[in-house]
Parts: structure tokens; sequence; C-alpha cells
């Protein structure tokens, strides 16, 4: 163990994680004590999120003008990573309302609001502070937020500063922007994702097409029986280096299988063991391994796959199942309507016999990436210009306030202020988006990442290498995950 | 030949310093200096600054948790860590292949491309723009483009193989350790061969016809003529795209990143690709630094071959 500065079970460490748990305990008792006020995360069900929708009636302007007057005369900045031009028609349309929303609000506040790339926000940060040359306000994808707090590149900042309850916020979305015991940040959206099927493929295959795999076993069994009759992939996984898309189709099924990267499926995570090389996580790899080397049952294409890549074969029928996004029905629907010729028949075919699911159970449980974004105040001195705190606040009040939570995460997550979820559009939204109620069931079962400044290596690039060590025999299953073990305790000890 | 007149009208001369020479010579010129004094400083600031900068950070720790104002100083460490690191020796193993295997065949490729376009026959023209095809396509479009091409489960190239009968399945060119790293080589050959045809086909043009007309009445074949009197020919130009072409090939970035990201496992991981995940995949900006510095060395050692061919007999004729 190392005992440096960077060492990650000094005796600081130690205490700032100790106070971490601590108080990740102390919000989950004190959200569950408080959640008379918004929703009761103890029923929550397809049927319970249906009978809150639509049940209260909120005024953005009013709640807001309560934390900053909507007359103040100020500047903002602000980076986020908003719709692009894949995205749905819907997404981009509900945010020009936003921003016509936002002007017509706060109509002193200038802004300037930089909608950057998933892929490039990080660098683009990373490179901007070292230049202080950072925005007011921040808006990162969940696991983005810790290596920025615990950098001393944040603000502290919790929901009661915008004027809203911790309690309206998901625990383990709060837990997000923990670090050492204080809160660095509001979670804007959160959502988990379910596993979609083709029906069709289903029952061609002599399968239940109304049931999907109830146990990551099943998986294997039922990729192997689609691909054995049929001749096509059956299970979508995605397995490449270097890409953020690989543990959240990966961690779910190792936690299912009792593994961890630390011990981050705990109630009380510490992070300070290391789960890679326990049985679970063998397990797990091994399920990946019968699939791809054993059974042949799923793309070749895996290892260099992301996710994006699994969406043309689904929708032209020859990938019967994998873990998709909430907001892939919605493209799906998207690629079935662009489809032209004897593609479009197949391809509405497909949307017609998609289905949604809970992700499948494992020995040790039911498990999901909890995922979304979170919003963060950055520190004065790394800001452009410097930073203007009531226009901070009004925005974040505005963009976290139940409607606009509500609105901006429409088809791809959920708001992350949970009184969101009894507003009139999260009624329309479950009208009119399928299995919405199916993905948003799924979120009691999501798991953070491990919140540490070294999570982004761990997921993104030691689990991968694990796989890909794996699937390409370049190590045994039990020796690629005794290497990945041996890397993360190296990272978390202070190595190079 | 002018250089040995040069060289026997100094012979008796008296022999000066060689410092004192250098600053007369700066004295002589100072106009000259004058007028490139701007770039220079754009130089100093945009490429100077950065290598100084590099070097420097290659001696820190960089953790994941601390600002790049409180890093860590570790002296060679990071050469170390690097030099014994179990991938270091895979990734310069592949490094090494990639860049003299697409340097080797791009260049070949491109020497028979300037050699066919040099005769004069039909639609020459329309050849030579069809060639030059690949080095105008953007290195990122080209990347995609081919990713499908070779795509394990639904690429053309292995459908086509399939409906040939040259095999019973899909070719698995990106997503096997053994193939991967010959893929995406060929992939860089048909981006770059066409640089070394530019290049070579100028050269040609330097080829004295009445050498080669009188080798043939001197009853020389092809193959003697192109061997004794055109390739002697194209040598400084063949030194110096060989060069260019194995600078490019160590910087090359975008086809196996985009293609692969440096997999699978590793296969096809090159300097550059391993030096961008350390830096902006781990965040370990003194390794990448230390990373960057070994490679900018071998680069300085290219650099400085170039350099010498692109100037040789300069000196003489400066006089």
């Amino acid at each position: 163990m190392h005992k440096d500065q960077t060492g990650r079970f000094s005796r600081r460490r130690m205490i700032g994680l100790s106070v971490a748990a601590l108080s990740a305990a102390s919000m989950l008792l004190s959200a569950t004590a408080s959640f008379a006020q918004s929703v009761d995360l103890s029923k929550w069900s397809p049927e319970y999120i249906r009978s809150i929708a639509g049940t209260e009636e909120v005024d953005t302007a009013a709640t807001c003008s309560k934390v900053v007057p909507l007359d103040y005369k100020g500047r903002l900045t602000y980076w986020w990573t908003g719709p692009n031009d894949a995205s749905p028609d819907i997404e981009r349309k509900i945010n020009d309302e936003f921003w016509a929303a936002w002007k017509a609000t706060y109509p002193n506040i200038e802004t300037d609001a930089q909608n950057i790339d998933y892929n490039q926000l990080l660098d683009k940060l990373r490179t901007a502070l070292l230049g202080n040359a950072g925005p007011m306000v921040l808006r990162l994808q969940i696991l983005g937020g810790i290596e920025f707090s615990s950098k001393g590149y944040f603000q502290e900042l919790k929901p009661e500063d915008v004027g809203y309850p911790t309690a309206d916020f998901w625990p383990g979305a709060m837990k997000s922007v923990t670090y050492e015991g204080k809160t660095y940040g509001i979670p804007t959206n959160n959502e988990t994702m379910a596993f979609i099927w083709n029906a069709d493929i289903f029952k061609r295959a002599g399968l239940d097409p109304e049931s999907p795999p109830a146990t990551w076993d099943d998986v294997v069994t039922y990729s192997k029986t689609i691909h054995d009759k049929l001749g096509i992939s059956g299970y979508g996984m995605v397995a490449k280096q270097n890409a953020g898309n690989t543990p959240f189709r990966f961690m779910p099924q190792l936690w299912a299988y009792g593994g961890s990267a630390l011990d981050e499926s705990s109630d009380a995570p510490t992070y300070e063991s290391v789960g890679l090389n326990n049985e679970g996580t063998k397990a797990a790899l091994q399920a990946s391994y019968d699939m791809y080397v054993r059974d042949k049952s799923v793309p070749v294409s895996a290892l260099t796959n992301t996710q994006n890549e699994n969406q043309n074969p689904f929708i032209a029928g020859q990938l019967a199942m994998m873990i998709a996004h909430p907001a892939e029905y919605a493209k799906m629907v998207d690629l079935a309507g662009k489809a032209t010729g004897a593609d479009k028949a197949v391809a509405d075919a497909v949307v017609a016999n998609m289905r949604y699911g809970l992700i499948p159970e494992g020995p040790a449980r039911r498990a999901v990436v909890f995922g979304g974004s979170n919003m963060h105040f950055i520190k004065n001195e790394y800001v452009d210009g410097g930073f203007d705190e009531q226009a901070a606040k009004a925005f974040a009040c505005f963009w976290n306030s139940p409607e606009w939570s509500t609105k901006l995460a429409w088809t791809g997550s959920n708001p992350g202020n949970l009184a969101g979820f009894k507003t009139k559009w999260m009624k329309e939204r479950l009208d009119t988006i399928k299995f919405l109620d199916v993905t948003t069931s799924m979120l009691p079962s999501g798991i953070p990442f491990p919140v540490v400044p070294e999570a982004t290596e761990i997921m993104n690039i030691i689990v991968p290498d694990m796989l890909q060590n794996a699937l390409t025999g370049k190590m045994t299953v039990d020796q690629a995950a005794d290497d990945a073990a041996k890397k993360v305790e190296e990272l978390m000890g202070g190595g190079i | 030949m002018s250089s040995v007149t040069g060289q026997v009208a100094y012979a008796g001369a008296p022999v000066a310093p060689k410092r004192a020479n250098v600053f007369k010579r700066i004295f002589n010129h100072r106009n000259d200096y004058l007028y490139v004094l701007p770039a220079l400083l754009v130089m100093l600031i945009v490429i100077a600054y950065p290598v100084y900068y590099t070097i420097e950070l290659s001696f820190f720790k960089t953790p994941p948790n601390l600002q790049m104002k409180d890093k860590i100083f570790v002296g060679l460490d990071n050469y170390w860590a690097i030099l014994k690191s179990d991938s270091f020796r895979e990734v310069t193993i592949n490094t090494a292949i990639w860049t003299v295997a697409s340097t080797f065949f791009a260049f070949l490729l491109g020497l028979g491309a300037a050699l066919s376009l040099h005769r004069e026959f039909a639609g020459r023209g329309v050849m030579r723009a069809v060639l030059l095809i690949p080095y105008v396509v953007s290195a990122v479009a080209a990347s995609y483009v081919w990713k499908w091409l070779y795509h394990s489960d639904f690429g053309v190239i292995g459908a086509l193989a399939v409906q040939l009968g040259l095999s019973d399945k899909p070719i698995n060119f990106l997503d096997n350790v053994h193939t991967v790293l010959p893929s995406l080589i060929v992939v860089n050959i048909w981006k770059e061969f066409s640089f070394a045809m530019i290049m070579l086909m100028a050269g040609l043009q330097t080829v004295p016809e009445q050498l080669l007309r009188a080798a043939q009445v001197d009853g020389a074949n092809a193959w003697q003529r192109f061997w004794h009197v055109t390739f002697p020919h194209l040598k400084g130009v063949s030194m110096v795209t060989v060069l260019l072409l194995m600078v490019a090939n160590f910087n090359s970035f975008i086809i196996p990143w985009i293609m692969t990201g440096g997999g699978p496992a590793g296969a096809s991981d090159i300097w550059i690709t391993q030096i961008y995940t350390i830096a902006f995949g781990r965040q370990r900006y003194g390794v990448a630094s230390a990373y960057a510095v070994i490679l900018f060395i071998v680069m300085m050692t290219l650099g400085y071959f170039y350099v010498k061919a692109l100037t040789k007999g300069d000196e003489s004729r400066a006089g």
C-alpha cells in the first residue's frame, strides 16, 4: 500500500472514504425518510410510475424566482452534450423550446451555450481547465465528474442550493456527485438500460416470443439456439477497446454473476477491495467466452463494435437481442422510417416485433449501470471571464426543474428531479413512448460505477481489455480476470 | 563536376575556425535572418514550447486525482515504467511492422504507378486523377469506409469472398489478433501510395531522355535501363519519399484509431495510439509525455536523415 499523497489507501483517503460511505448511508436514510414529499421509491414499478404521472402542476418561473429574481442581469457560459443531427427530431425541438423558455424567463442573462459532442467534451474540458478557460456551468455524463471533483475544479453544489431537496433525487445519482463526503453536483437525468429482443426471431427459433431470457445463463442458451437454428447472431455483444459502451453492456452481466470492479455493487461501497478476479467476474467472463468463442453465437465484430454497430443488424432482423438504451425504440422507429424498398418491410416488421424487458438476473442479483448526467459549477479561478453565481444558480434551477428535467430527458432518459415523474409531461411520455415504463423500472437495480477518479480508466480501458484478452484467446478467462485485477490494484495503489 | 572544383579551389586556402565562420556567415546574411524572424518566433511558440513542456512533463507523475500544477516529480521513473512494461515490447513490434511494411509497399506501389504513368497512353490523365483519389480522400472518411468493407459480419469484401467461393464464411479481418495489423497496413498503403507516386513522377521528369536512348542503342533491355539509368536518378527523391513516408507512418493515428482503437487485445496498438490512450484514456500525461519523447527522438533521427538527404550537395554549392 502506498502512503504518498496519491495513494488510494492513505489515511486521509481512508477517512475521506469513510465519511463518504457514512454520508451515502445517511443520505439513503434521509432520502427514504423524506420520500413522502415527492415519490415513494419502495413502490417503484411500472404501475406506480403510471399512477403518479400527471398528478402535480408546476410553475418553473415561480419556483426559480425564489432562487434568483427573474430580472437578474448577468452572464452565463454552459457546456453540455445536447441533441445532434442523429437525435430524434423531438429532442431537437425540445432543446429549441428550452432555450426559448430560458431566454423568456431570464431575459437579462446573456447566455453562451456550447453543445459539445459526447466523445469530445471530456478532453475539451480537461484542456480548457488547464488554461483556466472553463465554462461556469457544465453537464457531464455520470462517470465524468468525479475526476474533476477530486482535482478541485468543481464547487460544492447540492440541490438545495438551487431550490430543490436532495430527497427528490435518486440516492444512487447523489452518490455519483459525492466525493469524500462532499456534494459537487446535481443529477440532471438518470436512466437505466433494458433488454430488447425481436419476438419474431424468438418465435422462429422455437423460443417464447413474449418472454426474454430470465437469467444470463439463459442468454447464453438462447443465443446459441438462435444462431444454430437461424444462422444469425443471438446476443449483441459489445466488447470494443477504449469504448464506454463496453462496460455499460458487460458490467450488468458481471454484477449479476456476483463480480465487481471494486466493491461498487455492495450497499455501502468503500472502493478498497478489487473484485475483478472473484468467482462472479470469472463466471461472467466465461459466459461471454462461451458465446463468442465456443458457440460463435454473437457477432464476430463484437470486438470492434460499439452499440451503434449493433443497431443496423438489429433493424435488419439479423440480431435477436441486446442490452439497449431507453431511446433505442425511438432510434429503431427512426431507422425504419428511413429504410426503402424491401428493407422497409423488414425494418417495419422488426419494429413491430421489438420487445423490451428487464435485464436478466444472475446468481447474485439483477443489475444495470445507473446512468445519466450531472450538472456542476466550476470554481471561479478556472472559469473564462469569472463565475456569475446568480446566473449559474438561476440556470441550474431552471434546467433541473421538474418541468425541464422531464422534457429534456424526453426519449433517452428520465428526470433527475424525481418530482418530474409527477408532471403532466411524464404522463405524456408514458403515453407516447413505448416501453418507457419498462426501462424506468430497471432504475432500482441500477449500480453506479465506482465513484473514484480512476473509474474512467477501470471501466473504459481495463474492463474492455479484460474482455478482449479472454475473447481473443490471448489469455485464458482466469488469466484475463487476474491480469485485470492486478492492473486495478496497481492503479488504486498509486502506480504510474 | 562543380563540387570537385570547389574543393580544389579551397584546398590551399587557410582554414578558418568553423564557429567564427558560422557567425560571420550569419552576420553577412543578417537581413535574411530578419526576414525569417517572424516565422521563427511563431515556430518557437507553437513548436518549441510544446516540445519543451512535453519533455518537462515526462519527468512527472500526473495521477487522475491531482491537478497538473500538483504533479509529482519522479525523475526517469516514467521512462523506466514504459521500457519495462509488457506492452511496450508488443507495441514497439507492432509499430515497426506497421511503419516498415506500410512504407515499403506504399513506395513499391507508388513506384510502379509512377513508372506506368510516365509513359504516354490513352487515358493517362484520367488514370493519374483516379490514382490520386486515395491521397485526397479524408483519412477519417476512408477509415470508416474501410471499416465497413472489412466488417467481420457484414463487410463487402467478406461477402464477395463467400460469393466467389473463396471462403465459406465472411473473412475476419479486424476482429482477429493475427489479421488485424496486416488489414490496417493494406488500408494505409492504399492511402499513401499516391503520395509516393506523385513524388516519383516528379523525379522521373529529371531522368535524361538521351541517356535512356543511349542505353537502348547499347542494347540494354527494359530492366537494365530502369536499374542502371532511371533508378540512380530517382535515388534522391526516393530517399526523401521513404523518409517522409516513415515519418508519416510513425505518426499515423487516424486509421488504426478509428478502425480498431488499437484492438483487439492490443494487436493493432502502435506507439501513437498507445500515447493517446495513456494521455486521454488514462490521464497519465507524464507517462504519455515520456512515450512521446521516445517517439520524438526517433522522429528527430529520421528528420536528420531527411534534411541531410534534402540538402545533399547544397553546402558544397553554397561555398
